[in-house]
């Protein structure tokens, strides 16, 4: 059905072709799970390791050095690379199928969250080739983590490491716009936000607790990345520095644990009531605890910080939050053990994970009772009893994930596992975790990363690491059984779990590419039905007879036939079957994009200072060029193309001689360059040429012909994926304004204009914040030009936005460059990143935005070029004018309070 | 057409708001009230902040849940600025 | 005010500290005491909650228990492939039981909040009879005494002293902490933190480093050395020998003067069994 030319063809599956440029939510979820498992076994080896040098007190193995690396790597690798993504390759398998969906809202923002997921796994392994890796811990503290106390041979290896974790924190915050699109825009009709399946309850708020708090991650990682690159002062800043990292990281961290665990509590939830055969307990308070778990989760993070220097006050509020936090957990749990109650409960292989998975955690919440007593928090802080709490409760979760991989494994490959292996494989896991970990409560007094522990300790060190190497030993057990049956298990059922109901237990296992063979979704009349194309369009009218769609909720969800009519241009009946048909599922350019990603930093890791800037001016320079001739291949020749490839040549040019200028000749700078330049450059340059590619490929998303969209009705697929978008920028401009407002109040406030020379005055911040207000009101005005189908205003309109854009920079590059070149008696070799806290809070707050402003300009020129050959003219057509205006009032507004913080008051 | 004159309406507003923040300063009122005319400016820069996002951005006009998703995000960080700085005084 | 607070809350007697104006309960006491409540409670409720899941999934289950006559009938509903979710009620059970959890849950932490109370003011409500700066350095302890003495990874403090630490750090993040008396502090840059304990047992112990603060974290320790009062004097009025790096020599002068801020063993009273 959807197998087709122009760029939407997809491969059959033995080609490895297929798997580069599909973007079916199904094969994705499959590429995410492989991954994950790869990086469990990369993380993995690093336990084992870490397990060994434990097995005397003093080590064996390894150095210290060597152990450092070893235990940082081995938490961020489980943390970030294997147990979220391995819970989001079965999210991106099951959750569509569940709400009724073809694919996710995004298809190739999908896949590209995954190549960016696997190319930043990469980098962070390409760390222990580059000298030494990042020796920190996962929690990353400062000041360990700036250059000062990072030895020489591990700079560019932790620079690598952090930079790694920076671009998966942009392949999460993708998937979560379209998580959170698709699930509010593409479920079936009659299946409201309550009704969702309780995987897909936790996989929604997963997502959102994941836009919010893998920004702050994201600020905290910027700022580290300057630190280390640029020089910044922030985490070495004696007043602040060190707290300010704590603050950004459990602000993050907290909510990460339960990004980490939220899944599971879903897997748990669905597998309990399948294989009980029962609905589960109370299930609208489970929904709320779950929500209100959610909610808490930001308003707790300072448990971590107990010890640290803030203040009783604080640690009380936040000893209350924490122990508040914990209750919800309680009824959850309950909720899941009374569903088995008058059950019919059959002990599959999938169920056994999850009854074991609830044990667990059973086992790690209450000890986590323990360290929410502050009291006794004090002693066990940097202790075992917080890596046994933590191992208990996260791969606790692990362990529900598994049962779902098994419980999943039938739909997804259409062949059974085999049993016994499966139980052989849960035994073992069982017995080896217990082994490994629960000696960790008995010696907890073994602190933290440290093999130099007490002597007595050693037999129960001893069993650990036993029970590691057993824990290891199932996993081989279930890669073969896995493997095995995929190959030579039994044919599986549509729904091989009696009592399953979920709409995947109504589809062929495996499914087809569109998921729906029987038709399009739809609860309407109650209860599941499969509607074919009039019928779904009899009942968005409503004009279907009645029984079906009578019992459609009247909430203001349903699509109208108005919006309908926008999305699929107003056609009969049959052009929107076709519309369908044309769905696209191939695209080369998430895999280039990533890979360019790669590319661009790993040159970054090494790159020196005085070479920084180039590698992203000459890339601008490209890009221009590169629309010309992009456009001209695509759109066809016009004036605009040459245009755009003369401004790109000229300004290559500029930038080369400027470059010339600043190291003392073009041969000068070509010598003084290190290899990482040139990386840095490549990796630029490819970016620049797969975004416009991608940017320009057509890739067609049907809309669903019927679907549940409160309370986003009103709101089209890619007007809400922008919003989404907006909302974690706006965390990640907050956090940035933040810790600048953090670090005034840490150093003094008022004492802060000590740090600040008499140069920097209002008025470039007050001619900039004209220039940027005009800006906006050109862009609404172009909108509305766009709109009225008036092409040459629009073209005039967005031309103006774009020299407003400039003057912005112009006016903003003068003022820096006076304040880096000034000499003054407190600041005798001028004001720029590297002088104190204060510049550096400026120049790097200040040149976000500024980077913001870049992009948003490019855009604009991409935008002129198309709008030259006709595009976006008419009502419908306008929108991408209207999507760019809301990313640019959006950096407008960011501007309008960096405005009075940094240059008024 | 009536929206091109709100539109040009707020664009004034903005405008003229930003030049008061910088005469508070330039007056030097500020140096001599500095947390009370501080508030003024920042409030000042929420209302610019708020006719930006509901007439540009056309917030206004859109379901409330748009805005209440972009108030929690403006929530958040608030209180974790709030709560941080709070936690070394 | 918080330390009325703490009287008030330890009116009731039913509160493991003590009364202000004395240390009637070293930390390493309370500790222990909260610690062993917890254990006992967390494992009493850990096996009945586990036992009860397990006796229901087996109870209930579907090949020859009573999940086998389990009627698909009146009863109980069973989920169908197609359906729209719902609940299946019982949401009073689930009450009875999130209410006794969180009534358990919400004792134990006010019970505990009033022994924080009682670590955190103590040493502003009483003064200790030693006062010792701890430094954390990569990767090595400095102590530094009130006479100006300092030693390197060897504490030595007198039998039956209340001894405040106020830990701070020279470069990194550490974090100072004697498992033996249950006393511990971030070193955090740009902060000293205090801390105290009681040194209620003669011999010599570990101090530990529990924050990873580079290659030389691990066995990052320093020895306690808890001698009598005796040795300790002349110890400390001494040379402050058997450390390396002390700044100075302990001079006659010196003694007195060290002595002023001591309390003779009499006067170290009220320290709790």
């Amino acid at each position: 059905m959807s197998e087709h030319a122009d760029g939407g063809h997809l491969p059959p599956r033995s080609s490895v072709k297929r798997w580069l440029v599909t973007t079916n939510h199904k094969d994705v979820g499959i590429l995410y799970i492989v991954t994950a498992l790869f990086f469990l076994v990369f993380g993995g080896i690093l336990a084992l390791l870490i397990r060994t040098q434990m097995w005397s007190p003093g080590g064996t193995i390894l150095s210290g050095m060597g152990y450092n690396q070893a235990v940082t790597g081995h938490g961020l690798l489980m943390v970030f690379w294997f147990i979220s993504p391995f819970a989001f390759g079965l999210a991106n398998y099951v959750v569509p199928i569940q709400i009724g969906a073809e694919d996710l809202a995004f298809p190739r923002l999908n896949a590209l969250s995954y190549w960016m997921y696997l190319f930043s796994g990469l980098l962070f392994g390409t760390s222990y080739f580059l000298g030494s890796s990042l020796q920190t811990g996962w929690t990353i503290y400062a000041p360990l983590n700036v250059p000062t106390y990072i030895p020489d041979v591990a700079a560019v290896g932790s620079v690598a490491a952090i930079l790694g974790l920076l671009l998966f924190v942009a392949s999460v915050t993708v998937s979560s716009v379209n998580f959170l699109t698709t699930m509010y825009r593409m479920r079936a009709k009659g299946l409201r936000m309550r009704d969702l399946p309780l995987f897909s309850l936790s996989i929604l708020l997963t997502v959102w607790m994941m836009l919010f708090a893998f920004a702050a991650l994201l600020s905290a990682l910027f700022i580290l990345s300057a630190d280390n690159i640029l020089g910044t002062t922030y985490f070495a800043n004696e007043a602040g520095g060190a707290m300010l990292w704590t603050h950004l990281f459990w602000f993050f961290g907290h909510p990460e644990v339960y990004i980490v665990f939220f899944p599971a509590l879903g897997i748990m939830a669905e597998t309990f009531q399948t294989f009980s055969g029962k609905r589960i307990v109370g299930r609208k308070w489970f929904v709320l605890a779950m929500a209100l778990v959610a909610l808490q989760s930001f308003v707790v993070w300072m448990h971590h910080m107990f010890l640290t220097g803030i203040n009783l006050p604080v640690k009380t509020i936040f000893m209350a939050t924490t122990i508040g936090i914990s209750l919800p957990f309680d009824l959850m749990m309950f909720a899941l053990i009374y569903t088995l109650i008058k059950g019919k409960i059959r002990f599959t292989v999938p169920f056994l994970w999850n009854l074991g998975a609830v044990i667990l955690f059973i086992v790690g919440g209450i000890t986590g009772v323990f360290l929410g007593a502050v009291v006794l928090d004090y002693q066990f802080r940097g202790t075992y009893w917080v890596v046994a709490h933590f191992h208990y409760v996260m791969v606790g979760g692990a362990t529900a994930m598994f049962g779902g991989l098994y419980y999943w494994f039938p739909k997804m490959t259409g062949k059974m596992y085999d049993r016994r292996l499966g139980l052989w494989n849960f035994l073992t896991y069982f017995v080896g975790f217990n082994l490994l970990y629960f000696p960790m409560f008995v010696v907890w007094e073994t602190p933290r990363r440290v093999f130099d522990y007490s002597e007595g300790f050693t037999p129960w060190h001893r069993v650990a690491t036993l029970g590691a190497f057993l824990l290891a030993f199932s996993f081989v057990i279930m890669f073969y059984n896995l493997a095995k049956s995929i190959y030579s298990g039994d044919p599986a059922p549509d729904n091989p779990w009696e009592y399953g109901s979920s709409i995947e237990w109504s589809i062929p296992s495996p499914p087809p590419l569109d998921n729906f063979p029987k038709g399009i979704p739809s609860y309407a009349s109650g209860k599941l039905e499969f509607l074919s194309e009039e019928e779904a369009i009899e009942v968005r009218d409503g004009t279907a007879p009645s029984g079906r769609g009578a019992a459609a909720a009247a909430d203001g969800g349903t699509v109208t036939a108005t919006d309908a009519a926008l999305e699929t241009s107003a056609e009969p009946a049959l052009e929107a079957a076709h519309e369908e048909e044309h769905a696209d599922h191939a695209s080369w350019w998430p895999v280039t994009v990533s890979l360019s990603a790669f590319v661009l930093f790993l040159g970054l890791s090494g790159i020196q200072f005085q070479y920084f800037l180039w590698p992203g001016l000459l890339a601008i320079a490209f890009f221009i060029a590169y629309l010309g001739i992009e456009g001209a291949r695509r759109d066809g020749f016009a004036s605009i193309h040459a245009l755009m490839v003369g401004l790109g040549g000229a300004g290559f040019l500029v930038v080369l001689q400027l470059l010339a200028i600043d190291k003392g000749g073009l041969g000068a700078a070509i010598d003084g360059a290190s290899p990482y330049f040139w990386v840095t450059t490549l990796g630029a340059f490819m970016g620049t040429a797969s975004l416009i590619s991608m940017g320009w490929e057509s890739f067609s998303l049907p809309e669903p012909t019927l679907a549940e969209q409160w309370p986003f009705s009103a709101v089209g697929r890619w007007k809400l994926g922008m919003w989404v978008f907006l909302a974690s920028d706006v965390i990640l401009f907050g956090a940035f304004i933040g810790s600048y407002l953090f670090m005034r109040v840490a150093n003094g406030w008022t004492d802060w204009h000590h740090l600040i020379p008499a140069e920097h005055v209002v008025m470039p911040g007050l001619i900039n914040t004209y220039l940027l207000l005009a800006s906006s009101f050109a862009v609404v005005v172009a909108l509305e030009a766009a709109k009225h189908e008036k092409r040459k205003q629009l073209i005039g309109w967005l031309s103006l936005t774009f020299a407003l854009g400039i003057g912005f920079l112009i006016n903003k590059g003068i003022e820096w460059e006076h304040l880096a070149h000034l000499s003054t008696e407190a600041f005798p070799e001028g004001w720029f990143l590297t002088t104190n806290v204060a510049s550096s809070t400026f120049f790097l707050t200040t040149g976000l935005h500024g980077a913001h402003v870049i992009i948003g300009l490019l855009i604009t020129l991409f935008l002129i070029t198309r709008a030259w050959t006709g595009a976006y003219m008419g009502e419908e057509e306008s929108g991408t004018i209207e999507y760019f205006g809301l990313y640019w009032h959006f950096v407008d507004i960011v501007w309008l309070f960096l405005f009075p913080l940094f240059y008024i008051v | 057409m009536s929206q091109l004159r709100t539109y040009t309406i707020m664009f004034v507003v903005l405008m003229v708001f930003s030049t008061t923040q910088a005469m508070l300063e330039f007056t030097g009122l500020l140096e001599q009230y500095y947390w009370t005319i501080f508030a003024v400016i920042m409030v000042l820069s929420t209302i610019k902040a708020v006719v930006v996002a509901g007439w540009y951005q056309h917030l206004r006009y859109e379901p409330r849940s748009v805005t209440y998703m972009m108030a929690s995000g403006l929530l958040a960080v608030v209180a974790l600025t709030t709560a941080a700085a709070y936690s070394i005084l | 005010m918080l330390g009325i607070l703490s009287s008030l809350l330890t009116a009731g007697g039913w509160f493991p500290v003590g009364q202000a104006g004395g240390v009637s309960q070293t930390p390493e006491a309370l500790f222990q005491q909260i610690f062993t409540v917890f254990v006992v409670l967390g494992s009493l409720v850990g096996i009945v909650v586990i036992g009860y899941m397990l006796y229901n999934a087996y109870k209930y289950r579907a090949g020859t228990g009573r999940g086998a006559e389990a009627d698909d009938s009146k009863k109980v509903t069973r989920p169908e492939p197609g359906q729209i979710p719902t609940g299946s009620g019982g949401g009073k059970k689930l009450f009875l039981s999130f209410g006794i959890s969180a009534v358990i849950v919400l004792s134990l932490i006010v019970w505990t909040y009033s022994a924080l109370l009682f670590v955190e003011t103590t040493p502003e409500q009483q003064e200790s009879d030693l006062t010792v700066e701890v430094v954390g350095e990569q990767f090595a302890w400095q102590f530094h005494y009130p006479n100006g003495e300092t030693s390197v990874n060897e504490m030595v403090v007198p039998e039956g002293a209340m001894v405040e630490l106020e830990v701070s750090t020279a470069d990194v993040f550490h974090n100072f902490n004697i498992p033996k008396f249950r006393t511990g502090a971030d070193a955090m840059p740009g902060h000293t933190l205090e801390t105290w304990f009681v040194a209620d047992e003669r011999g010599n112990f570990t101090a530990e480093c529990r924050e990873i603060c580079g290659a030389g974290h691990s066995g990052m320790n320093a020895q306690v050395r808890v001698v009598s009062q005796e040795e300790f004097e002349e110890w400390y009025g001494g040379s402050a020998s058997g450390s390396n790096g002390g700044a100075g020599n302990g001079t006659a002068s010196n003694a007195s003067g060290a002595n002023a801020d001591l309390r003779t063993a009499a006067t170290i009273g009220g320290v709790g069994a």
